[in-house]
């Protein structure tokens, strides 16, 4: 090797160190320097993943019978990335077009520069699936058309994306929407049930949100966690009922002018609630319309919500009291003046008549309010009230749904108890419930005297496990033999009236209801509460059914206008839950 | 014989001789640290490009579920009171009224049965430790059960 070449080589070699250096230096500055340990460290936490909170689907609902109730669709939030953005223009044209959003507004929410609080935009929710894929050609296209084009102002749907999640969906749109209630977002924009099933399973189907760390580092891949859907409901509504049900009290409503109605079909046997149709309703899948359609202090389910004078519905319970205890037997005769003096007062019957002398049947056919006066006054206060307590008045059902009231029950010893409230709470006046408590102490009369608890979940599906609920009795108001007696009882005498809630075929025991509707003055108004409460067959009750008409305008009494109803009522029961007339099934099944 | 073995020793401290053992050296340990380094890239290339399709399939499932629950809703719109209605009725079907039904009895016919959208609970069974002594219990254990057993053959115990 001569001297020249030794020269060049001592050069190269000392560049090749000199570069060594350098490199070796800068990369001890920036392992030193914080802002770039700083930058680093965020890059390094960015690129390894992220915490991702994964959401459960919503438990979904089913009538008896397996049809879905409440489910979840698949829906899209639409945002821009701002980093990304390229232009904001084509964007807001796009989504004006697209989804009808507002060009300029769109243009100034997109427009601000990212930075560390603007990093993301939400421009519109709830975007149905046919949109999204319409925003996907657009892209396909504008990428396929300006792939290759350089320059500033090139269309770009860039930083324009769109994310996937569930919203609560009801297929039956109002059908039985005052017992399922709905899903919206609270004040903090959580997810919330409200009213009904809804709100009273909300943490039950909303599930457990997870949170797990996501790595984005393919070598540190793990294994999402299983995140099981909240949970499924089976309900004890028959879809089929509930919509003859519902259907039925329209039309009523149409032809009777009446305020609002309720209509309750129950299993006696079992408590499970077959059908709750009342008014107003409302399609779940526009449940910001509540506002519309609930105006003021309106209750979302009158069923459970709304306690009101009964009136002479009542009879029912008053008589079973007095017929369990003694007081009273069926063929008791009383003689009616027209007027009965009890704790300074004077009660009349509903025509203000004297209708002689009437056994029982009698008095619970022509309903008369000085005879059943007179019948609690046998009873006693203390036995009256301790039965009206038995049958659950004054008390919750506790029934699987939100916001039920207890409605009144006045006791001898509340300040506001007097010994008159004695006789007029026998012909249920002064006493307020709702018609499921009125429903579920009744129900007691056609069950051999056993009050079943009233039911609304059939079936919870949890975890991949059916869990399924069973009848459970809260008590025995009156005695198998009373029930029975009372049942006879109240068949003969609608058979005796002819009464229009008689069904061709059927034996059916029941009790009309008249009330009048109390003022701050007294009962001044002359608008009544209409009701009817009957249970069949009577040898075998495989339902009972509560109708309540708020102020009819084409009758004001009960037999006239809720009666009807409730033959028409039992005629679509039958069919719908195959029930022969009394005769065939005797002759099938030998009962 | 002295010639032949000058020649060797010639041979053996030649300075090309040594260079060449010191390259064929500096070789052998490149070779090994690529063979190494290729080895190590390989493995982690294709752990990364299987830890990338397992975060697709990941995402894959979680799409395919959101659009299971979707169809279920969508189905659940399709067989609606409402719809249900209007296709029997585009059918000829009409509304049966109360005095048109026949009543028969079905031998065997249990009636309508509740749905079974999953198995019911079943009981849970307490397990008992089945895992052998072995799995749990420590070197001293072993060792103290051990010495006892010898004592008690020592003693004249049967095992």
């Amino acid at each position: 090797m001569n001297t020249e070449q030794t020269w060049r080589y001592n050069v190269l070699g000392s560049l090749f160190a000199l570069m060594a250096m350098l490199i070796t230096a800068r990369m001890v500055r920036i392992q030193t320097n914080p802002q770039a340990v700083d930058l680093f460290t965020k890059a390094r936490s960015y690129y390894e993943g992220e915490w991702h909170t994964f959401y459960p689907a919503r438990g979904q609902v089913f009538d008896r019978w397996g049809q879905l109730l409440a489910g979840n669709t698949m829906v899209y939030e639409v945002g821009v990335e701002l980093e990304s953005l390229k232009n904001p223009h084509t964007v807001a044209l796009t989504l004006n077009v697209v989804l009808g959003l507002d060009y300029a507004s769109t243009l100034q929410e997109i427009s601000q520069p990212a930075s560390a609080n603007a990093v993301y935009v939400v421009l519109d929710d709830n975007v149905p699936q046919d949109k999204i894929e319409q925003l996907e050609k657009f892209q396909t296209n504008i990428e396929l058309s300006y792939n290759d084009a350089r320059g500033k102002d090139i269309p770009s749907l860039d930083g324009l994306i769109w994310r996937a999640h569930f919203q609560r969906t009801y297929p039956e749109k109002a059908l039985a929407s005052n017992i399922l209630g709905f899903v919206g977002r609270d004040e903090d924009g959580k997810i919330k049930g409200y009213f009904g099933i809804e709100a009273k399973f909300d943490d039950l189907l909303a599930g457990e949100p997870v949170t797990v760390w996501v790595p984005r580092d393919p070598n540190r891949v793990a294994e999402t966690p299983e995140i099981p859907d909240g949970a499924s409901l089976v309900l004890t509504i028959d879809r089929e009922i509930q919509v003859n049900m519902e259907a039925i009290l329209d039309e009523t409503l149409e032809e009777s002018g009446a305020e609002s109605g309720t209509i309750v079909v129950l299993d006696p046997r079992s408590g499970e609630v077959l059908a709750m149709a009342t008014t107003p309703r409302l399609d779940l899948n526009r449940y910001w319309d509540y506002g519309e359609v609930f105006k003021k202090d309106t209750p979302f389910n009158r069923a459970v919500s709304q306690a009101y004078e009964p009136g002479s519905v009542y009879k029912v319970l008053t008589m079973a009291a007095a017929l369990d205890k003694g007081a009273v037997k069926p063929d008791t005769v009383f003689l009616d003046t027209g007027v009965f003096e009890i704790g300074g007062i004077y009660i009349y019957n509903w025509n203000s008549g004297a209708w002689g002398p009437q056994d029982m049947q009698g008095c619970m056919q022509h309903s008369l309010n000085v005879c059943l006066a007179w019948v609690a006054s046998q009873l006693g206060a203390r036995d009256f009230y301790a039965y009206m307590r038995a049958f659950g008045i004054g008390h919750l059902t506790g029934i699987d749904l939100a916001g039920e009231m207890p409605g009144r029950l006045k006791v001898p010893g509340d300040a506001d108890w007097y010994d008159s409230d004695l006789g007029t709470n026998a012909f249920g006046q002064g006493v307020s419930a709702t018609p499921l408590q009125m429903a579920v102490a009744a129900a007691a009369l056609a069950n051999d005297g056993k009050m079943m608890a009233p039911r609304i979940v059939r079936s919870m599906v949890k975890d991949g496990r059916q869990y399924n609920t069973s009848p459970r009795l809260i008590g025995m108001p009156i005695k198998a033999e009373t029930a029975r007696t009372l049942s006879e009882l109240l068949t003969r005498s609608l058979e005796d009236e002819a009464s229009t809630a008689l069904v061709d075929g059927y034996r059916i025991a029941g009790k009309t209801g008249t009330a009048e509707i109390p003022t701050p003055y007294g009962y001044t108004s002359n608008l009544t509460n209409a009701s009817f409460v009957g249970w069949g067959p009577v040898d075998d009750p495989r339902f009972l059914v509560y109708i309540w008409l708020e102020k009819p305008q084409s009758s004001m009494w009960g037999s006239e206008v809720a009666a009807p109803v409730f033959r028409e009522v039992v005629e679509h029961l039958v069919v719908l839950m195959n029930i022969p007339p009394d005769d065939v099934r005797h002759s099938l099944y030998g009962q | 014989m002295n010639h032949v073995r000058s020649l060797t020793q010639a041979y053996s401290q030649a300075p090309w001789r040594r260079q060449m053992q010191l390259i064929g050296l500096f070789l052998l340990v490149l070779v090994l640290v690529a063979v190494v380094v290729g080895i190590y890239l390989n493995v982690t290339a294709r752990a990364a490009t299987i830890g990338r399709q397992i975060l697709y399939m990941q995402a894959d499932i979680e799409n395919l579920e959101l659009i299971n629950t979707d169809l279920n809703t969508k189905l659940g719109v399709l067989t609606s009171a409402a719809e249900m209605e209007k296709r029997a009725l585009e059918m000829g079907f009409q509304p049966i009224e109360r005095d048109q039904a026949l009543y028969i009895v079905v031998p065997g016919y249990p009636g309508r049965k509740q749905p079974i959208l999953a198995p019911e609970p079943t009981p849970v069974i307490a397990i008992s430790a089945s895992l052998p002594p072995a799995f749990t219990e420590s070197l001293l254990d072993w060792l103290w059960q051990r010495a006892a057993m010898i004592s008690r053959l020592a003693a004249g115990d049967r095992p």
